[in-house]
């Protein structure tokens, strides 16, 4: 692709941001509150795509950095009266050292042995939440003083959401990219070929750490009250991987797709049919796994419609 | 190509929600009543039976020719006990729905989550599923509560500890806002009444093997256990207590012997059980004026007697229904007004407010004997004597 | 064996002696510990109950293990098969007043049929993707089972009470009789299922696929059949399992992840595809939560922690597990 195009799509993010941000003056609470939080599960599927889409290695554990980033904005502005803003930073290198300290072991485990030790690492993070009582308040949680938050959280996972897009799209096209998908394809052939992929793996993962804890910290600011079992909830992983599954993983604009489609469906149905609307989620989930791995993206792609360099 | 796929499908997620929340047209006569309550997920059984309780006085309220002239709609969502999805509801029944009164959640977290959203809406209502103290010391002016405190869930189980000589006694519980509330309160009474604790330890969810913690509390020499929990983990203690014939002088659960199926399902291992319940379908005994008439309909209805949890929503309702009489109006600052003065009594008991917004509403301890739940404390409400110390299993 | 596998393994032996000597060590420094008799026999309490548990938490994890170990695939809905069980059996007991283990006689063959169309419908299409597939795939019927489960029975709490009372085996150590049966009836269906697979043809078929599909499809074994059988075994392992837990415990239906939870553990300690490993990851798991949740400070709590941290540290030091094949 020329450095034109590249320059256009990166306009292209920008602009689509620059729409959102004329957004909430117009539309109600709910729905600020609804952009805001579809735009979370952008962040969220996005980061996780990093990682399980580019090198193939399925992180089952993602929302333990989630957890991270909103206890670190917990803690800090609820204990110890920090302005939000900077604790989302907090959350983020924390989360980015955690990562990088699970993932130098065990990003050596292969397949479904990392999945299922990731999934272990993400319960194992919850439950030192749960534990470390000095630190965290353990089952009571953690309660924010009220504030007026609709916008600030808005614009600040808009500004998020930017930023996570921008930096999966330079590394879709980059050729940190193109060695991410290598290990992917065959990682022995990489290794074979001198590249580095323990260090490759480990700077994807750290960086897909990095943007969830943010969205944490943002999300937790926007509830106000946080507890163990709330931000470290399994099926938040379930939705990063669905939502990027759906859209076509491995891709840069198959998690936007997937995330913004599956959110909205879900709004949709289930203040109607609370159970019903569970059972048909499970279903949903079989069906998109089963038989569309490739997600959206690729069908688009088979028929045309997507240039495959594009979006990888 | 692909990133106007993006802002395509957006606009158009955003188009639809639009025109699908749109919010539903009212007719003049007509007022609307929401609330998000779980339906689903955790908190599912002890919310369903308040969202009973809630229809059936909509019901009753509307065949009397409604309220102020207006009949009631009722919006009632789903927050899948999750706190997430609840504080979204609530801002979506005020802002979208724009809905005339606000009905409370269930749960202590979710309602902690929740009461900044109506605070910030001026939007007032009477908690019904929710008995954490902290809710209440944040200053915060909309929310109200009719149950009594976490904390005096064990009141009566620690003075009946103390009637009977207990010395040391050990205090358990989940590890989560309620039962943590209720264990601090424990832990004052006992510590008021002279009784030592030789052992105080949370436990996380779902926890089924006590096992250890068991044997930990006999080590501690413990004569008797506090627990604060719901049914499964009080159902596995005094499983367990009876398979490992560990004895003890007294054992008090809070949430869980409350419900009809500890003692129905347990049988004989739920004998001489204690515990907490916020209000029982007993008219002779509490007095309540319309109890009777309540439990009637509520039995015809929904094929049990109510429990605590429907009566206390039910009861927050009446409360509801008085302030707004005495307001004249649905105006929120005036139905706020009304809720933080009034002095009513519902089927649930009484209702005046302090001016943190709690009620001081008075429980009552019962006891499982042959498989009924019978109230043993406060001495003015007891049906019986508390048959205490609990027996010996192998004497049973 | 290779020299580099038996070094990982003597490298677990040693991390699993450690992992034991842990608890003792932080339970002395925070007195805990005390070498009376009383003391050692609530120490004796607490291991044989892990004992017990342990038993029937590896018979169902077993069920897991051959999953994994034949197909390469984590049944993310194992825990809810054994929800499905303890349902089985608590609508036996309360509606048709069926003793829970006589049950067992039709709960078990409708298991092993549920476990076939499982495999047919779902589980065929999975074989041979990449585990995201297969994880989303079985958590999904998971959710469709919990919320199945939810319109038919409610969230309400169920127990059912078969042999509460105690059995006293010395002065001061008692256990529960339903544990005592649980455990009996988990030996027993362990070792048919043992039997099974060691000495029967079809057993001897899974084994073969587990450890290459490929050559035994070469040999002439039906490897789609294989698959439908270890389904099967699966899913009525897991239902025995629920019948097991549902005279012990309460269950509601989101009490199933709970059980995944631990069946992922036992399978990766005792090493994917192997039976006996499963067996010996059992015990070995119940023994520990137990000693932790003795011991240490806080141990209730600290109870999962052991047993993820266990799960991560066999994962890392050796990957195959305690007798596991090691990976191709």
């Amino acid at each position: 692709m020329s450095r034109r195009e590249h320059l256009r799509n990166l306009a292209l993010i920008v602009v689509f941001g620059l729409a959102l941000a004329v957004v909430p003056g117009t539309v109600s609470v709910y729905l600020r509150s609804f952009l805001m939080f579809t735009m979370m599960y952008v962040v969220l599927a996005l980061s996780w795509n990093i990682i399980s889409g580019f090198t193939g290695y399925t992180s089952f554990g993602h929302v333990a950095f989630y957890g991270i980033g909103a206890y670190a904005c917990a803690i800090l502005v609820a204990d110890h009266g920090w302005h939000w803003i900077p604790t989302l930073l907090v959350g983020a290198v924390v989360a980015a050292l955690v990562a990088l300290a699970i993932g130098y072991p065990v990003l050596r485990l292969k397949g479904p042995y990392f999945a299922i030790a990731m999934l272990g690492a993400a319960e194992g993070t919850r439950v030192i939440a749960t534990v470390w009582d000095s630190l965290t308040h353990g089952g009571l949680g953690i309660s924010f003083p009220n504030v007026e938050n609709s916008f600030p959280t808005y614009y600040a996972m808009l500004i998020l959401m930017v930023l996570t897009i921008a930096v999966a799209y330079v590394v879709g096209h980059s050729r940190f990219g193109v060695r991410l998908n290598a290990i992917r394809e065959d990682e022995g052939a990489a290794e074979a070929l001198g590249v580095n992929t323990t260090r490759y793996k480990l700077a994807a993962f750290g960086l897909s750490a990095i943007f969830p804890a943010a969205a944490g910290g943002i999300q937790a600011y926007k509830v106000l009250y946080i507890d163990p079992p709330s931000v470290f909830f399994v099926q938040i992983t379930i939705a990063m991987a669905l939502m990027s599954m759906l859209g076509g993983k491995g891709t840069v604009v198959g998690p936007i797709v997937g995330a913004v489609l599956l959110y909205t469906i879900q709004e949709l149905t289930w203040v109607n049919f609370p159970t019903a609307h569970l059972i048909a989620y499970g279903l949903f989930i079989i069906i998109v796994a089963r038989f569309m791995p490739r997600g959206l993206m690729g069908f688009a792609i088979d028929r045309g419609w997507a240039r495959k360099g594009m979006v990888h | 190509m692909t990133q106007r796929t993006v802002i395509g499908s957006l606009a158009a997620a955003v188009a639809a929600v639009f025109v699908l929340v749109g919010g539903p047209a009212l007719a003049a006569e007509t007022v609307l009543f929401g609330g998000a309550i779980s339906q689903t997920g955790r908190y599912a059984e002890p919310a369903g039976r308040q969202v009973n309780a809630i229809k059936l006085w909509v019901d009753e309220v509307n065949q009397r020719g409604g309220l102020l002239g207006k009949k009631i709609e009722l919006r009632l969502l789903d927050d899948k006990s999750d706190t997430q999805t609840s504080i979204k509801l609530y801002e979506k029944l005020i802002t979208e729905d724009k809905v005339d009164v606000l009905l409370a959640p269930y749960s202590s977290g979710i309602t902690e989550a929740v009461a900044n959203v109506n605070e910030r809406y001026h939007m007032p209502f009477v908690a019904y599923g929710a008995a954490s103290t902290p809710i209440w010391e944040k200053g915060r002016k909309y929310i109200f509560s009719i149950v009594g405190i976490a904390e005096d869930y064990q009141k009566g189980a620690a003075h009946l500890a103390k009637q009977i000589g207990v010395k040391r006694a050990a205090i358990i519980g989940e590890d989560s806002l309620f039962p943590r509330q209720s264990g601090k309160g424990a832990a004052d009474w006992a510590k008021k009444l002279g009784i030592e604790i030789v052992l105080q330890e949370n436990y996380p969810q779902k926890q089924m093997d006590f096992t250890a913690l068991l044997q930990k509390i006999k080590a501690a020499g413990a004569e008797a256990i506090f627990s604060n929990s719901y049914f499964a983990d009080a159902a596995a203690q005094i499983r367990q207590m009876r398979e490992q014939n560990l004895n003890v002088k007294l054992f008090a659960g809070t949430v869980g012997p409350g419900l009809p199926a500890f003692a129905e399902q347990l049988g004989p291992t739920a004998e001489y059980v204690l515990g907490f319940s916020q209000w029982e379908p007993l008219p002779d005994v509490l007095k309540h004026p319309g109890m009777k008439e309540f439990i009637a309909s509520y039995e015809k209805r929904y094929g049990e007697k109510p429990n605590y949890h429907a009566g206390g929503a039910y009861g927050a309702l009446q409360v509801t229904e008085a302030a707004i009489k005495k307001a004249g109006s649905f105006d929120k600052e005036k139905l706020r007004e009304a809720l933080a003065s009034i002095d009513v009594r519902t089927i649930f008991g009484r209702y005046k407010v302090n001016a943190k917004g709690m009620n001081d509403h008075e429980g009552v301890t019962f006891q499982i004997l042959k498989g009924e739940r019978r109230v043993v404390w406060p001495e003015k409400w007891a049906e019986t004597k508390a048959e205490l110390p609990m027996p010996e299993w192998s004497k049973r | 064996m290779e020299r580099s596998d038996v070094r990982s393994l003597y490298r677990l032996a040693g991390f699993l002696v450690c992992a034991y000597a842990l608890p003792f060590v932080v339970g002395a420094s925070n007195g805990n510990v005390h070498l009376t008799e009383r003391w050692l026999a609530y120490l004796a309490t607490v291991v044989l109950s892990g004992i017990l548990q342990g038993g029937v938490y590896a018979m169902f994890a077993v069920g897991l293990t051959l999953i994994f170990g034949v197909m390469r695939i984590i049944n993310a809905a194992h825990g809810e098969i054994v929800m499905m069980g303890a349902y089985l059996t608590w609508v036996s007991f309360f509606h048709l007043g069926v003793d829970p283990l006589l049950a067992l006689l039709f709960t078990l063959p409708l298991a092993f049929l549920f476990g076939m169309v499982l495999q047919r419908v779902l589980l065929d299409g999975v074989v041979g993707q990449p585990e995201l597939t297969g994880l989303l795939v079985t958590f999904g019927l998971g959710l469709a089972m919990i919320y199945t489960a939810e319109l038919i029975f409610t969230t309400d709490f169920r127990t059912i009470p078969y042999a509460p009372a105690t059995v006293q085996i010395t002065s001061t150590i008692a256990v529960g009789q339903n544990k005592v049966i649980s455990f009996a009836m988990a030996v027993a269906i362990s070792a048919g299922v043992y039997l099974f697979l060691r000495f029967a043809r079809q057993g001897k078929a899974i084994r073969a696929t587990a450890l290459n599909a490929e050559v035994a499809m070469v040999c002439g074994i039906n490897v789609r059949g294989v698959y439908l059988i270890t389904t099967g075994l699966a899913a009525a392992l897991a239902v025995a399992g629920g019948a097991l837990v549902s005279i012990q415990f309460g269950f509601n239906p989101e009490t199933g992840v709970v059980y995944t939870l631990q069946a992922f553990a036992i399978v990766i300690l005792g090493g994917r595809g192997n039976y006996v490993g499963a067996l010996i990851g059992g015990l070995m798991l119940g023994v520990l939560e137990g000693l932790v949740s003795l011991m240490v400070p806080n141990g209730t709590a600290m109870v999962e922690l052991a047993a993820y941290g266990l799960m991560i540290f066999v994962l890392l030091i050796r990957p195959s597990g305690l007798m596991g094949m090691k990976e191709a």
